[in-house]
C-alpha cells in the first residue's frame, strides 16, 4: 500500500472534470456490491497500527487533579492562593485557595504511576496506559470544547472524528454501522449529536447512536407484520426498484445503490440484535466489568463497554462511549463546581470498573494490539476551589486524557502541567496534536484526510496538529 | 485488483452515488479576477431557439455530445412539480396535461402556487443554515425566529425582486420591513450565561458572534468565503485580514435578540396602549387610596432602606418568612450602616451567617452577602437552600451605633421579615423593622390569607391583593403591547464600538481600529469609523444589489440553475473564489446574470425563462454512448435525475397518503416529544394534524437529528448548505420500511386508494401507481402488486411504493 491511495479520490476528481467516462466504467463493476457501500473497508495513506478506535469520553470536564495528574505541591500548599493568580476570574468567577486532591494518590502498576483512590480500577491497568498530562483546550465552555475535542472545531457542525474515520477507512463489518455512538445510560453529553455528527461529509459517515438500554431506531419491523408479509413486502419492491433501474435508467448508480442498500439493511436487522444481545456473554466476563452490579447506571454503563468490546470484535471501525451526561450542575457528569467530593464519588463508581474491565478484557483476547482506546474529556478542573463552594471550575489550560493500546506505548507518562496542575508546562499537547497522532495510529494523514466545503479542504486538525511521536511504539 | 484500484473504484462510485453536485473540484487562476468584473452580455450562438439552449448545445456539440429528445409529458410534469414545488402532480394534473401538454401554462400555474415559496425558501434556509435555537449545549429556542421563515416564503411567492429581497435582510430595518433581518442572525451564538466570566472568553464569544454574520452574508449573497480571513489573509482569494475586520465594522452594532415587528398588527397593539395606561393609573390610585385608608407603609423596593433610631449594635439578622413568589430566600447585598460607614462589609471585619445556602452548578453562599458587589456579572447571591423561613446574621468586628440597613433583593423578594440587632453584652435581639404595617407590593403573588401585613380585617387584605392582581394583569398587558409583537432578527445598536483589527483573530492582541468597509478588491463604500448605524449595513446593500455587481446576480442564477438541475454551473455555488470549481458554461452564467437583472430580478421569471428550455424539458434516459463522455450529465445531454430531498420525500408521502395538511405560515410544528435544551429529544413516533404539514413548518432545531429524515442529508443548520449531500444508506432504508410514521402513512395511502378506486384489486393498483408514480402501473407490475395486495394486504403494497426509487426521485 502506497501513500497514495487518498489522494486517488483527488485525481478521480480531476478526472471527472474532464470528462473520463466513469458512469460507464462503473456499470462495469456493477456486480461489486461493496463498491456502491460507503462503509466498504478502505486503507489508509500507511499502513495503521490500529484497526478500530474506542473512544471513553467523560462529559462534563474530569477533574485532573483528582484522578491521574498528581501534585505533591498541590497537597503542600493546600489552603493557600494560587502564586500569581490569588484573583483569578474564571468561567464561573473568583476563585479560592488551592485545594488539595480529594482522594488520597497511590502508586499502582509496575510502573508505580500515581493515581488517586477515586479511579483505582483504570490505576491498577496504568502499565497499558499511555497518561497525556499537558492537554489544552482553547474554550473553557462545555458545548464548545466538547465540540473541539469530537470534531476539532468549536463551532457546531464540523464533522466528528468517527465521521472523518469512517469516511476514510470504512468498515470491516458490512452488517452493521461503521460508527456507533453509545450513550450513557443517565443522558445525552452535552453537545448531544455534534459529537457524532456527519457535519458537511454525507450522512451516510454519520455515528448510529444507540447502547445497551437504547436501541437502534426503526431496526426492525412493524410488529404487527408476519415476517412472511415483510418479506413479500421487500420482494415487490426489489421487483418495482429493478424493473425501474433495468427499463427507464439502465446502468444508473444511484439506483443500484438503494437496492443494495434495501439488502443491507436486511442484513443489519439480523447482525445488529446479535451483537447487541449480552445475554451471550459469560459471568465472568460480566463481573468483569462490573455488569453485574446492583448499581443500576454501573451496571448499564458496563453493559455500554461490553457492546463496546462486541462491535469492535466484530469490526466496527468506529465506537464511542460516553461516561457523563447533560449539564445538570454536576449530578449526571463531571462538571463538579460545587460539591465535587460527593458527586465524584457517585460517578467514579460508575466508570471505573467498567473502563478497566474493557481494558483488561480487550487485553486477554489480544484485541489491545489493534484497537486504540482513547480516553478524553473535554477540560480539565482548577487546582483550587471556587470562591465559597466546593468545587473547581472549569480549566482548559492543562489536563489529562489517556491512549491505550494499539501502536501506544504502555506504561508511560508524557508532557505535563505546572506543580499545582494549573497549566500545561512541558510537551503542551492542543487537540489537534492529539486527533493527529489518533489518526497517525489508524494509519492516516491529518494534512491529507481532506473534503472540499465552502471554499476550503476542511481537515479534522483545521490548519495544526503534531503527531506525537514520542508516544509510538 | 491492487489495493489502489480498488481504492480509487470505491470513490469513483462513491462520489458518483454520493456527491453528485460538488464532484467537480477543479480550480482555474484566472476565474476570480473575470469573476469580480461585472457580467459580460453575451450574444446567445444563434444555433437554437432558446437561448439557453444554445449555450448548452454549441458545449455539447463541442464534446460530439447532442441534447435528447422532450421528456414524457407525466416525467415532465412530475419533474415541473417537484422542482417547483416539492410535491407531486394529482392523477388529474395528469390526465389534463397529457391531454394538453402546455408547459408554459403549467409553469406559470406552480409558479403562482403558495407550494412554490414553501419549496424555495427551504433552499435559501439551507444555504444560510437558518435554525430556531441558539445551537451549542442550550440550544435554547428562538421563539419568533418563525417570522423570517414566513418572511422567506412570502417574499419568493410574490416574487419580490431579489435584489429588495437582499436589501432587506441586511437593512430591512429602514423599511420597517424587520422579520427580514432575521436572516444576520441566521447562525448559531452561545447565550451570555453560557460564556466564561473572564475578559477573553467575552470578548471571543463577540467576535464569534460578528462571524457568524460575515459568513452568512459573504457566502450567501457574494459567493466569496470572507471568513477564511479572520485570523490570516485568505489563502487563495484576494481578500485581506484586514477586508475581513472591515467588513465586521459594517456590522459593528448588531446584536442578537427578538425586535419589534412593525406593521398593522403593531400599529393595532399600540393603539391600545393609552387605554390600559388609564386603567392601571386609576387602578393604583384605588391601591393607594387603601394604603392610607389602612394606614400601611409604601411597599419595599429592590434595595430597601429600613431606617431607625441610632442603636449600639454588635450583630444584626434578618429573618425572611416568605418571599412574594414562594422561591427561597435570597439576597444579593446587606449592609447596616453607621452614619457613613457599612459596619456590615466583610472587608470592615464583619462576619455572615445565614440558615442555609443553596449549592447548585454556582455559588450562592452567605459570603456574597457581605462582599461588598451587587455587580450580577462578577458577583453572586446568597440564596436559602430551600424555600420557606430563612434567616441571616452578620456580627460586627465591634460595637457600632446603626442607624439604618440596607439590602439588595436577590433571586427572589422577600416579603414578610424580621430584622433585629443585638446590643453589645445581650443575648435579647432588639426589633428594629418589619412588614406587619407595610403594603405588600404588586408582584407579591401570594394568597392574603398568607400574608402577614395586619389590616382591620381579612377583607382588606382580599381587597388589597383583588388589586395587586389587577394591576399584575393590566402590566403584563402593557408589556406585551407596547413591545409590540416580535420578531428574533438582528437589533443595531447606535452607540458603535471600533472594530479593532486583530492579530491572527486573538480577542486579546489588536494592530488598531479600522473603517468599515467592504473588501478592498469589491471596491469602495466611502465609509468612515464614524458613519453611524444603519448608514453603514445601507451603503452595504445598496452596492451588493447595484446591477453591474460582479457577483450578487451572477452567484443566485447559479443557485437557481443548481436547484433546477442538481448541479450549478459552477458547482461550489457558495465559492466563486479560487478554491471553488470553474463554470461549466462560462458565457451562460454571465448571460444569465445580464439576462435576470433587466427582467427587474425577478426569480420567477428566470425560472420560467429556465424551464422553458429544451435543455430543462429533455428526457433523463440515460444513453451509454454519451455516459461514456460525459458520466455526470455535467454538459446536461440529458436531465439529471436525483432522489429528492428529506423534506419532498417526507411531503410527497403526506401529499400521496391524503393526510397533508396545507396550513400556512406561523410558529412551527415540533418533530420532538420534549425539546431538550439541556437535557435529551425525544423523538415523536407517530404524528396528525399540525404534525402533517410540511415539513418547512416544523420547528428547526439545531444540531438535532430529526428522526427518518436526517439519514437523508437534511442538514442540521450547524454549518452553512449551499449545497446538500446524497447519501444512501441502510438507516434510510430501515427508517422508510419500519417507522411508525411511514406505516402509518402507507394505511393511510390505501386507505384513500380503495375509497377513490372501490374494491376492485386492480383498480385499486392502477390508483396507488398514478397517485405515487404520475402513470399506470405496466402489466407485469400489476401482476406482481396484484399477488401482495391479495395475499398481504393493499397497504403492504402502498408501503413498497412509499419505499421504491421512482417514488422518491425527481425523473
Amino acid at each position: 500500500m502506497n501513500s497514495e491511495t487518498l489522494l486517488d479520490r483527488r485525481r478521480f476528481l480531476a478526472g471527472t472534470a474532464q470528462g473520463m467516462s466513469s458512469m460507464a466504467l462503473a456499470s462495469m463493476l456493477q456486480a461489486e456490491e461493496t463498491s456502491q457501500n460507503p462503509n466498504a473497508p478502505r486503507t489508509g495513506h500507511f499502513p495503521g497500527r490500529a484497526k478500530n478506535v474506542i473512544v471513553v469520553f467523560c462529559s462534563g470536564a474530569l477533574s485532573h487533579v483528582d484522578t491521574f495528574d498528581f501534585k505533591p505541591e498541590l497537597v503542600r500548599r493546600h489552603g493557600q492562593p494560587l502564586p500569581g493568580n490569588e484573583k483569578l476570574v474564571s468561567f464561573q468567577g473568583p476563585n479560592g485557595n488551592l485545594t488539595k486532591p480529594l482522594w488520597d494518590f497511590k502508586p499502582r502498576g509496575q510502573s508505580g504511576k500515581m493515581t488517586s483512590d477515586l479511579l483505582p480500577h483504570i490505576g491498577e491497568m496504568s502499565d497499558d496506559i499511555c497518561f497525556l498530562h499537558s492537554l489544552t483546550n482553547k474554550s473553557n465552555t462545555h458545548g464548545p470544547a466538547e465540540n473541539v475535542m469530537n470534531t476539532g472545531f468549536a463551532f457546531d457542525g464540523f464533522p466528528s472524528m468517527g465521521a472523518w474515520v469512517n469516511f476514510a477507512l470504512g468498515s470491516g463489518n458490512q452488517n452493521l454501522p461503521a460508527f456507533v455512538a453509545l450513550e450513557d445510560p443517565r443522558g445525552m453529553p452535552q453537545s448531544g449529536p455534534n459529537n457524532w455528527a456527519n457535519g458537511f461529509l454525507p450522512a451516510a459517515f454519520q455515528g448510529t447512536p444507540f447502547s445497551s438500554t437504547k436501541p437502534i431506531r426503526h431496526l426492525q419491523r412493524p410488529e404487527d407484520l408476519s415476517s412472511q408479509t415483510d418479506k413479500a413486502t421487500r420482494n415487490a419492491l426489489r421487483f418495482l426498484d429493478e424493473q425501474n433501474l433495468n427499463s427507464r435508467f439502465p446502468g444508473d448508480e444511484q439506483l443500484s445503490a438503494r437496492i443494495a442498500s434495501y439488502q443491507l439493511a436486511a442484513r443489519m436487522q439480523l447482525t445488529v440484535p446479535e451483537v447487541a444481545n449480552l445475554k451471550f456473554e459469560p459471568d465472568h466476563v460480566r463481573k468483569l466489568y462490573g455488569a453485574d452490579s446492583t448499581n443500576t447506571h454501573k451496571a448499564a454503563f458496563a453493559e455500554n463497554c461490553i457492546l463496546a468490546r462486541r462491535l469492535v470484535e466484530r469490526g466496527v471501525r468506529f465506537v464511542q462511549l460516553f461516561n457523563g451526561a447533560y449539564a445538570s450542575g454536576g449530578r449526571i457528569n463531571w462538571d463538579g463546581h460545587s460539591k465535587l467530593k460527593e458527586q465524584y464519588d457517585v460517578h467514579g463508581e460508575i466508570l471505573d470498573q467498567p473502563v478497566a474491565g474493557l481494558l483488561k478484557d480487550l487485553k486477554q483476547r489480544g484485541m489491545l494490539q489493534d484497537t486504540l482506546v482513547v480516553f478524553a474529556t473535554e477540560f480539565g478542573r482548577m487546582p483550587m476551589f471556587q470562591a465559597g463552594t466546593f468545587g473547581r471550575d472549569h480549566n482548559p489550560n492543562g489536563f489529562t486524557c489517556w491512549l491505550a493500546g494499539a501502536g501506544v506505548k504502555p506504561g508511560m507518562s508524557y508532557g505535563s502541567t505546572d506543580e499545582f496542575g494549573f497549566k500545561a508546562q512541558e510537551d503542551v499537547i492542543s487537540p489537534h496534536d492529539f486527533h493527529a497522532t489518533i489518526m497517525h495510529l489508524l494509519g492516516l494523514d491529518h494534512e491529507e484526510l481532506t473534503f472540499y466545503h465552502n471554499g476550503i479542504e476542511r481537515r479534522l486538525t483545521d490548519v495544526h496538529g503534531k503527531v506525537i511521536r514520542d508516544i509510538l511504539a | 485488483m491492487s489495493p489502489a484500484t480498488c481504492q480509487l473504484r470505491f470513490f469513483r462510485n462513491i462520489l458518483i452515488l454520493i456527491f453528485l453536485s460538488i464532484s467537480v473540484v477543479a480550480q482555474s487562476q484566472e476565474k476570480l479576477p473575470r469573476l469580480l468584473s461585472a457580467p459580460v452580455r453575451t450574444e446567445a450562438p444563434q444555433s437554437a431557439g432558446h437561448p439557453i439552449d444554445g449555450f448548452i448545445m454549441k458545449r455539447l456539440k463541442e464534446s460530439g455530445l447532442t441534447i435528447s429528445r422532450t421528456a414524457e409529458p407525466s416525467t415532465l410534469l412530475r419533474r415541473a412539480h417537484f422542482v417547483l414545488t416539492g410535491l407531486p402532480p394529482r392523477p388529474e394534473h395528469v390526465v389534463a396535461f397529457e391531454q394538453a401538454p402546455n408547459t408554459e401554462k403549467l409553469i406559470d400555474e406552480l409558479l403562482n402556487s403558495q407550494h412554490y415559496g414553501e419549496r424555495w425558501a427551504q433552499h435559501w434556509l439551507d444555504i444560510i443554515r437558518w435554525a430556531e435555537t441558539v445551537g451549542f449545549e442550550t440550544n435554547q429556542e428562538r421563539k419568533n425566529a418563525w417570522h423570517y421563515r414566513d418572511w422567506v416564503i412570502n417574499s419568493l411567492n410574490a416574487d419580490k425582486p431579489y435584489d429588495e429581497f437582499i436589501f432587506e435582510q441586511i437593512a430591512g430595518d429602514t423599511r420597517e420591513i424587520d422579520a427580514a433581518l432575521g436572516f444576520l442572525v441566521a447562525g448559531p451564538a452561545n447565550l451570555p450565561g453560557q460564556i466564561g466570566r473572564d475578559v477573553e472568553a467575552m470578548r471571543q464569544a463577540r467576535q464569534d458572534e460578528l462571524d457568524e454574520v460575515i459568513r452568512t452574508v459573504s457566502q450567501s449573497i457574494l459567493g466569496l468565503t470572507i471568513g477564511c480571513a479572520r485570523c490570516h489573509d485568505h489563502k487563495f482569494d484576494p481578500i485581506t485580514e484586514r477586508d475581513y475586520y472591515a467588513m465586521q465594522a459594517i456590522f459593528s452594532g448588531l446584536t442578537y435578540g427578538d425586535r419589534r415587528l412593525r406593521g398593522m398588527e403593531n400599529d393595532m397593539w399600540s393603539d391600545r396602549v393609552p387605554e390600559v395606561e388609564d386603567r392601571l393609573k386609576a387602578l393604583r390610585i384605588e391601591l393607594e387610596k387603601l394604603r392610607v385608608q389602612l394606614k400601611l407603609n409604601a411597599p419595599l423596593s429592590d434595595v430597601q432602606t429600613d431606617s431607625f433610631e441610632p442603636t449600639e449594635a454588635t450583630a444584626v439578622r434578618m429573618v425572611i418568612y416568605e418571599t412574594g413568589n414562594g422561591k427561597a430566600a435570597s439576597l444579593y447585598e446587606f449592609e447596616a450602616w453607621s452614619k457613613d460607614k457599612n459596619v456590615a462589609l466583610a472587608t470592615n471585619g464583619a462576619i455572615s451567617n445565614a440558615s442555609s445556602f443553596a449549592l447548585s452548578n454556582q455559588t450562592r453562599h452567605f459570603d456574597n452577602l457581605i462582599d461588598g458587589s451587587v455587580d450580577k456579572r462578577q458577583a453572586f447571591p446568597w440564596v436559602s437552600a430551600k424555600p420557606g423561613q430563612a434567616f441571616i446574621e452578620i456580627k460586627f468586628a465591634k460595637s457600632e451605633s446603626v442607624d439604618r440597613v440596607v439590602w439588595h433583593k436577590g433571586s427572589s423578594m422577600p416579603a414578610d421579615y424580621l430584622i433585629e440587632i443585638l446590643p453589645p453584652n445581650s443575648s435579647t435581639w432588639k426589633t428594629v423593622s418589619h412588614t406587619l404595617n407595610r403594603l405588600p407590593r404588586t408582584d407579591d403573588t401570594r394568597a392574603p390569607e398568607k400574608m402577614m401585613v395586619v389590616t382591620p380585617s381579612e377583607k382588606n387584605t382580599k381587597q388589597i391583593t383583588d388589586l395587586t392582581a389587577a394591576i399584575r394583569k393590566q402590566l403584563s398587558e402593557l408589556a406585551r403591547l407596547s413591545a409590540g409583537p416580535q420578531t428574533y432578527a438582528a437589533n443595531f445598536s447606535p452607540d458603535l464600538e471600533p472594530t479593532l483589527v486583530l492579530k491572527r483573530g486573538d480577542p486579546m492582541q489588536n494592530s488598531g481600529t479600522i473603517a468599515p468597509a467592504i473588501p478592498v478588491i469589491l471596491g469602495n463604500l466611502q465609509l468612515t469609523e464614524q458613519t453611524p448605524e444603519p448608514d453603514r449595513r445601507v451603503a452595504l446593500a445598496n452596492d451588493l444589489t447595484r446591477d453591474d455587481h460582479p457577483l450578487t446576480a451572477r452567484v443566485i442564477v447559479n443557485r437557481i440553475w443548481q436547484y433546477h438541475f442538481g448541479t450549478g454551473l459552477v458547482s461550489t455555488t457558495s465559492d466563486f473564489g479560487k478554491m471553488g470549481a470553474a463554470p461549466t458554461h462560462p458565457e451562460l452564467l454571465d448571460y444569465l446574470a445580464v439576462w435576470f437583472v433587466e427582467n427587474g430580478w425577478s426569480l420567477k421569471k428566470l425560472h420560467r425563462f429556465i424551464m422553458t428550455s429544451q435543455t430543462f424539458q429533455q428526457s433523463s434516459r440515460p444513453n451509454q454512448a454519451a455516459a461514456k463522455i460525459d458520466a455526470g450529465s455535467r454538459l446536461l445531454w440529458r436531465f439529471p435525475p436525483r432522489r429528492l430531498e428529506a423534506e419532498g420525500i417526507r411531503d410527497t408521502i403526506l401529499a400521496v397518503s391524503g393526510k397533508l395538511n396545507l396550513e400556512t405560515g406561523g410558529p412551527g410544528w415540533d418533530f420532538f416529544n420534549r425539546r431538550g435544551g439541556l437535557s435529551d429529544y425525544t423523538s415523536k413516533e407517530t404524528f396528525d394534524g399540525s404534525g402533517w404539514r410540511r415539513m418547512i413548518y416544523a420547528h428547526k432545531i439545531r444540531m438535532q437529528a430529526v428522526d427518518i429524515f436526517s439519514s437523508f442529508d437534511c442538514p442540521d443548520g450547524g454549518q452553512l448548505t449551499p449545497t446538500r449531500t446524497q447519501s444512501i444508506t441502510p438507516l434510510q432504508s430501515l427508517s422508510l420500511l419500519n417507522s411508525p410514521f411511514a406505516n402509518r402513512q402507507a394505511s393511510f395511502f390505501a386507505e384513500r386508494v380503495k375509497a377513490e378506486a372501490g374494491s376492485d384489486v386492480s383498480k385499486q393498483i392502477d390508483r396507488a401507481f398514478q397517485l405515487a408514480y404520475s402513470r399506470l402501473p405496466e402489466a407485469n407490475e400489476r401482476v406482481v402488486m396484484i399477488e401482495l395486495a391479495t395475499k398481504h394486504g393493499l397497504s403492504q403494497v402502498c408501503r413498497a411504493i412509499l419505499n421504491s426509487s421512482e417514488f422518491v426521485f425527481i425523473p
